[in-house]
């Protein structure tokens, strides 16, 4: 006897679920239309920010300002983490190094991950959350508050005025942050090193600058303008973008952190590729 | 004079204005009177170049600034002040940082000037001695007024006010009203005000245009309000505050 295949499908449920895959689809179609849409606005946004440089030496006291906000008012946060991680790295990659008896290799492996890979990594992700925070919150608070539009009804650029000395202070900062992150992680790497892996202070540098070649650099430092820029420009649109009250700056503010946050490990890990299999 | 002509405008698939056609001419007072949420404060927007419409055109003393660029939108901006519902002060600057802020940001003036500038609106606004407190320590009331002083800066021919009296105790919008009325008389200048509140219009409009749900149902002088028949304006009539 011949099976057939049952099919509980009545004309009413197959009307049911094309609805649904109507309304789903209809529902993408507009997801996808805004998201081309918020591309295209953060397109022209990024390009009138650059297109405002000339108008630095106009506005260097607000590039100033911005330049304390996220570069001198970063150090804290900049060292905390970078010589935390430093010190993790030198006690966890020294007990795997001592079972191949290689313990002598910890400067150059910690230098390695330090100036190539976590400083920046980490200087970025921090910067991501202090000064991208900062700037979603403010330029928010000033969307919702009307003060943007003051700016454009009076006839001042709000992106020159306002993005604009973010972009370049965070271009100017964060390559000094970046070395100030390396240096304070390989410190505090050797710091561990020699008390906690009783490794001599001169094995360890001995381990460390010799093979330091500058593909190594130019991958950590290469990092610094690439985060400063997406940090920066996120946030500040965010910001821009803000709607809904004080609701609508939290929203704005927490969006302009997951995006650059995310954004800055993909463009780490891009960024070392690319360098490292050009250089 | 500002003139809007047949001007549309849609956020998604939401219209706001449909159709709208308004002239203001120099030197007189026209109100902008509606329920919340209609799109009275948009109209402002459109006349500043901030928003541009879906249709129709936006024409500012005789130049169409519908698709104007930003950058040649600023000099006519310049023409117009505006007083925005929140007063939209920048709020980490003092009174007189607030005032000053625009000339020195667009004019090349000395700084000595600026200060002179600076000085008449403080004396205009009657705020002497305030000059450096920052905005949040200012009643509601004083911060309109600084607000009315930053829109005169660049010595415009027309004000636009959004709200004006909105969230003001009696005695502070009835100072308000007055400084808006002087404004005209011993200035000579324009206005446009949006507002739910019906007395304001009655107040110190010379006509007054009534919108309601996206459109404009009356458009003429104070007066002829009373004898309008359209039974949304008989109702704000009797109702007087607009909370629909």
């Amino acid at each position: 006897m011949k099976t057939q295949l049952s099919t509980d499908v009545t004309p009413q449920s197959s009307f049911f679920i094309s609805g649904i895959f109507r309304m789903f689809g209809k529902k993408l179609v507009q997801q996808l239309k805004d998201f081309f849409f918020t591309m295209q606005e953060f397109f022209l946004f990024s390009l009138r920010a650059f297109m405002a440089f000339p108008k630095t030496i106009r506005y260097w006291r607000d590039v100033l300002d911005q330049a304390t906000i996220c570069g001198t008012d970063s150090i804290p946060i900049v060292l905390v983490s970078a010589i935390s991680i430093g010190a993790l790295l030198a006690i966890e990659v020294g007990n795997l190094l001592e079972d191949f008896g290689a313990k002598t290799m910890l400067g150059r492996s910690t230098a390695l991950s330090v100036i190539r890979e976590l400083g920046p990594l980490l200087m970025g992700l921090m910067l991501s959350a202090r000064f991208g925070s900062r700037n979603g919150a403010e330029l928010g608070a000033m969307q919702i508050s009307e003060q943007i539009d003051a700016l454009r009804a009076f006839g001042t650029d709000p992106i020159a005025k306002l993005v604009m000395p973010r972009l370049v202070a965070a271009l100017i900062m964060f390559l000094p942050l970046t070395a100030l992150s390396d240096f304070a992680g390989l410190q505090s790497a050797a710091y561990m090193a020699e008390h906690y892996h009783r490794i001599d202070p001169g094995i360890f540098w001995n381990a460390v600058y010799p093979r330091l070649a500058p593909k190594d650099f130019v991958v950590g430092f290469l990092k610094a303008p690439v985060f400063a820029v997406i940090i920066t420009l996120v946030s500040s649109f965010n910001g821009f973008s803000a709607r809904g009250g004080t609701a609508g700056v939290g929203r704005s503010t927490i969006k302009g952190i997951v995006v650059s946050s995310g954004l800055v490990l993909i463009a780490n890990f891009y960024v070392s590729k690319i360098v490292l299999e050009n250089m | 004079m500002i003139e809007l002509r047949k001007v549309g405008l849609k956020y998604g698939d939401r219209e706001i204005l449909k159709n709208i056609s308004l002239t203001i001419k120099d030197n007189t007072i026209k109100a902008i009177l509606g329920p919340s949420g209609v799109g009275k404060s948009t109209i402002l927007k459109l006349m500043l170049g901030l928003i541009k419409p879906n249709n129709g055109q936006v024409i500012v003393d005789g130049t169409d600034i519908t698709n104007m660029k930003e950058t040649a939108l600023y000099e006519i901006r310049r023409k117009m002040g505006m007083v925005f519902q929140g007063n939209a002060l920048f709020d980490s600057l003092t009174i007189s940082q607030n005032l000053g802020f625009f000339l020195r940001e667009n004019l090349k003036l000395p700084e000595e000037e600026i200060r002179q500038k600076v000085a008449e609106q403080i004396q205009f606004a009657g705020l002497e001695g305030y000059e450096e407190q920052l905005p949040e320590s200012l009643s509601g009331g004083m911060r309109r007024r600084v607000a009315i002083g930053r829109a005169l800066i660049f010595k415009p021919h027309m004000i636009l006010f959004d709200e004006p009296t909105a969230g003001l105790d009696p005695v502070s919008s009835k100072k308000i009203l007055s400084l808006i009325s002087s404004l005209r008389h011993n200035n000579n200048l324009g206005a446009v005000i949006v507002t739910h509140i019906i007395d304001d219009v009655f107040n110190v409009a010379d006509s007054v245009a009534v919108l309601y749900q996206g459109e404009i149902i009356f458009d003429d002088v104070t007066e002829k309000l009373h004898e309008a028949e359209h039974p949304f304006i008989r109702s704000i009539l009797s109702d007087k505050i607009l909370e629909l």
